[in-house]
């Protein structure tokens, strides 16, 4: 990386479609990647999601936003699997169901990062991003078991690609470290490179800037718009952080207390008298 | 007492007979295809009453593990240890001329002692360890203290009587030809363990210390960080699982004489953990008193079809066969994940 | 300054990959291997390789087997004596049946058949986790055991219950088991045999089967995220685990005592291997080894020590004291090092790598 992208203030995402040379795909994305509808979710009595409508499409950058307890992580989980809706239906890749199983969502590529770190932390930065592979080996037990031959020639591709990715997020340094050992913010990088190993078609971020400095958040920033550029993988993010949130979509969901408050573009979303409303709080008389 | 109480007890107060009854039909229609088998009802509840006490001591060691777990999160293996050391301590003071009386206040304070080296030696250095560390340090304590019991009091056969009857008696002669035979001592050990449990759920539910112990269960550091003294709530935990494995002891020691494998039939109570849950007293009782008397039913009714002893892993076919079903128990929290 | 990374530099992925990136760990390694293979069948008495070599590759062999499944997997099992049990008599009913197939055919298949009874007692595990999925091993454990003593077919209807392994030639001439057998023959078989099967679970934990074991270890939730079904991750590794332990077993019955009975394989026996992983380290191969060896050579140690200071010491004592050592330093090496003598090992290469400069 260099220099100069370091330095950006914040990272500009609006700005910077109009002065691309090349046809920058994220502009263009009209075509579904995922749709959800009328999803609820309950566990017990507690509602969590109450008939949530929405879409992603192929190559933006989707946030959702809204207060704490809003059914932000509950509807990740929805998408990839962890949680079975009572109701509704999930359309993915043109493929409509009323529930994922967490491992069919990550072979039809969808990857995720987690609120609270999900590292494997009895392993190694290599290790880790390695499990992000893992479905892409298909070698048998026999060559497994002899670590030779094919074995270990798809072995090495994998780490070619996973040394790429290690590359590209800048944790060389910390290759053989036990990831249980980095701090913090190392740690969400590995993660994030964990689900980039997948090479996800979709990547569901569960605050990936959450108790950051302003440094690292840039970084991070800088890493999502690279992926999302580059690898043109679709992002759904989660986070608190309005300025963030507002400079690096294209689009955003709002949900409060289970529901969907709005839906639109960042501009839009801001002009919402609703929105305003849930997070500043408005008596209603 | 809510709606849903009563609903449970009512649940209860039906199946449970109806269970019973519908075992004893099945046993009776294999009895009736197969000549080999010999069934008759008051033969089977005669089973099924011998089998209910013996769970009763089965619930007696299982209440110590409860106890424990409770408290500190720990699955404490060692209990089955803890109850041939304490009844091994016991008869030794006992041999030494002492009153039962006397001999049991005496050992409740060994166990006391054994509660307090516990806590400093090897739980207050593993504190915020992962669960599965606490729970093999305790193979570790099982493993002492079954070598360090037998190294102070020998490991012979040890007769421990504290002059509970034996006598057998026959009751309800109205209902059945001859009555039913049951023994005396039977009686005494589920009174006990009745007293006992009393006893521990007034102390958890009414005693500043047991709302304690029930904050310690949930999270330690949380239970530090508000100012409840962890090393004071396990020696009492402990230090009370101690007493209870006494007790329960001293009811195993007087029915089959104090030696080594008692400590192993103290794993039966990890089969009735599994079926009652390993947070609820309650459920410790219930448990064995299900696997108690399902074990017998099943060695006495169907063990001639598998060549018998199937006592030795029929339970814990049980508890397997139930966990896939039921995996918190009866009547254990149901764990919802979080992610 | 003799042990020193600086300057191997590592030129493909392949290198960095390998078992032993260092040049100075292949150079030991060779040294042992070759100590293993010329210098301790010329130096050890027939006694030390019965008593003490040929136990100690067994067990290593089986708590290995255990390892995969507690330590890489985070499974924990108490069943490892059933399926030791399983594994002697699933050879000796091949062997006696099939007298013309060869040892090491025998071994392999009834490990094979094993790793079968290991994964259907471990379904449980799909649903259960940790102290509850150790109750639900004691299930195989009381059950086979019983089987195994219980019905005589198993034991070809021998009077005792024991099964003596029969005699078979290893290598034309050379016999393996039987009263013929040879220490230094066994020794050298099992030393190539435990060898081979330790580098293939070594190859197995670091590639693709190791590393959904580890995942499912440290975050089952995560791991079935990002794609890896439990089931299979489970199951092959109970499996794989029961394998081994299996061939340990008929290795046990065939090449170490020549006859057992079904009660030799009692819980006992799965706490003592249990023991061998926690004190070698949990997820590591090599700590298996040391483990073995610890478990092993400990009681002997003991029992002569305590001969040597009071002869007149019963055996019962003995026996007691033991058990009192024993559990005493699991607990010491839980506190002290939970990642048991192997983690010890790896801190010493360490600091053999700055010696003699402490920074």
């Amino acid at each position: 990386m260099t220099a100069a992208t370091l330095e950006r203030p914040a990272p500009p995402a609006q700005s910077d479609a109009s002065d691309a040379s090349a046809p920058n795909p994220r502009r263009n994305f009209s075509e579904e990647l995922l749709k959800v509808e009328d999803i609820s979710l309950s566990f017990g009595g507690v509602k969590a999601l109450t008939n949530i409508s929405f879409d992603i499409r192929k190559h933006e950058i989707r946030a959702i936003i809204g207060p704490n307890g809003a059914g932000k992580s509950s509807m990740l989980n929805v998408i990839n699997g962890f949680y079975h809706p009572q109701v509704g239906s999930i359309t993915y890749k043109g493929q409509t169901r009323s529930q994922m199983r967490p491992h069919e969502a990550a072979k039809t590529g969808i990857a995720r990062t987690f609120q609270n770190i999900a590292l494997f932390k009895g392993m190694s930065t290599l290790d880790n991003i390695m499990t992000g592979r893992l479905l892409k080996m298909r070698k048998n037990f026999l060559w497994q078991a002899l670590y030779w031959g094919p074995a270990l020639k798809e072995e090495l591709e994998h780490r070619e690609k996973v040394e790429e990715i290690i590359d590209f997020l800048e944790i060389q340094a910390i290759r053989k470290t036990p990831v249980g050992r980095l701090p913090y913010g190392l740690q969400k990088r590995v993660e994030l490179g964990r689900a980039l190993a997948m090479e996800p078609d979709l990547l569901l971020l569960d605050e990936p800037m959450a108790g950051m400095n302003v440094e690292e958040k840039e970084d991070m920033c800088r890493f999502i718009l690279d992926v999302n550029d580059e690898f043109g993988t679709t992002i759904a993010l989660i986070e608190h952080d309005m300025g963030v949130v507002m400079d690096i979509s294209d689009r955003v969901v709002v949900l409060d207390y289970g529901r969907l408050l709005a839906d639109g573009t960042p501009d839009e979303v801001r002009a919402n008298q609703l929105v305003i409303d849930a997070y500043l709080g408005v008596s209603h008389d | 007492m809510n709606a849903s109480a009563i609903r449970n007890i009512g649940g209860w107060a039906i199946g449970v007979p109806l269970v019973i009854a519908l075992l004893g039909f099945a046993f009776q229609g294999l009895a009736s295809f197969n000549s080999s088998f010999f069934f008759a009802w008051p033969y089977f509840i005669e089973v099924l009453i011998a089998g209910l006490l013996q769970g009763v001591m089965y619930s007696l060691v299982a209440l110590g593990f409860v106890l424990i777990f409770k408290a500190s999160g720990i699955f404490n293996f060692a209990q089955g240890s803890m109850v041939l050391f304490a009844a091994l301590t016991m008869v030794g003071f006992i041999e030494m001329g002492l009153h039962w009386t006397i001999a049991f206040a005496i050992t409740a304070v060994v166990m006391a002692l054994v509660a307090v080296g516990i806590e400093r030696l090897v739980l207050r250095p593993l504190v915020n360890q992962p669960h599965i560390i606490l729970f093999m340090s305790t193979i570790g304590i099982f493993y002492f203290l079954d070598g360090f019991g037998q190294t102070l009091w020998g490991s012979d056969i040890k007769v421990l009587d504290i002059g509970i009857p034996k006598t057998p008696m026959f009751v309800g002669k109205g209902m059945f030809e001859g009555g039913l035979l049951i023994n005396s001592f039977d009686l005494v050990a589920a009174f006990v363990g009745a007293a006992l449990v009393i006893a521990l759920a007034v102390f958890f539910h009414y005693t500043r210390i047991g709302r304690a112990l029930r904050a310690v269960a949930d999270d330690h550091q949380a239970a530090m960080s508000i100012g409840i003294p962890l090393k004071t709530i396990w020696v009492v935990v402990w230090t009370a699982a101690g007493v209870v494995a006494l007790v329960a002891g001293i009811m195993w020691g007087s029915k089959a004489g104090v030696q080594f494998s008692l400590a192993l039939i103290a794993l039966k109570a990890l089969p009735v953990l599994i079926l009652g849950g390993f947070t609820s007293i309650p459920g410790a009782i219930v448990g064995g008193l299900i696997i108690g008397s399902s074990e017998q039913l099943a060695e006495v009714f169907l063990g001639p079809l598998f060549g018998g002893a199937i006592q030795d892993w029929f339970a814990y076919m049980l508890a397997l066969v139930f966990l896939l079903f039921r995996p918190q128990g009866l009547f254990g929290e149901k764990i919802i994940e979080r992610i | 300054m003799l042990y020193r990374e600086a300057g191997q530099f590592k030129t493909s992925y392949a290198k960095d990959q390998a078992i032993f990136p260092i040049r100075q760990d292949r150079i030991l390694m060779a040294i042992l291997i070759a100590i293993a293979v010329l210098g301790v069948p010329a130096l050890a008495s027939e006694y030390f390789l019965e008593t003490i070599f040929v136990p100690f590759l067994i067990f290593a062999l089986a708590a290995i087997g255990l390892n995969i499944l507690t330590g890489y997997c985070g499974q924990l099992s108490l069943g490892t004596g059933g399926f030791m049990a399983c594994g002697a008599f699933f050879a000796y009913k091949l062997a006696t049946a099939f007298p013309e197939l060869h040892l090491v055919i025998i071994f392999l298949l009834s490990g094979l058949g094993t790793a079968l009874v290991g994964a259907a007692f471990g379904l449980p595990s799909l649903r259960i986790k940790g102290f509850y999925l150790a109750v639900a091993t004691l299930a195989a454990q009381f059950f086979l055991v019983w089987m195994f003593n219980k019905f005589d077919w198993w034991t070809n209807y021998s009077a005792s219950g024991v099964i003596s392994a029969p005699p078979r030639e290893v290598v034309p001439g050379f016999f393996l088991t039987g009263n013929d057998a040879s220490a230094v023959t066994k020794y050298l078989f099992l030393v190539c045999f435990v060898a081979l099967m330790a580098l293939i679970a070594k190859n197995l934990v670091r590639g693709r089967f190791g590393r959904s074991w580890m995942a499912i270890r440290d975050m089952d939730i995560a791991a079935e995220i990002i794609g890896i079904r439990p089931l299979w991750a489970k199951l092959s590794a109970f499996a794989v685990s029961s394998f081994y332990i299996g061939v340990a077993g008929a290795l046990w019955a065939f090449v170490y005592t020549g006859s057992v009975e079904a009660l030799a394989f009692q819980i006992d026996r799965s706490f003592q291997v249990l023991f061998m992983v926690i004190i070698g380290g949990l997820g590591s191969i090599l700590g298996s080894f040391l483990g073995a060896a610890f478990i092993v050579l400990l009681p002997i140690l003991l029992n002569n020590g305590m001969l040597a200071i009071d002869p007149t010491i019963s055996t019962a004592l003995v026996s007691h004291i033991e058990f009192m050592i024993f559990g005493a330093l699991i607990v010491l090496f839980l506190i002290v090092e939970p990642h048991g003598l192997a983690r010890l090992w790896q801190i010493g290469k360490e600091k053999l790598r700055l010696w003699p400069f402490p920074h």
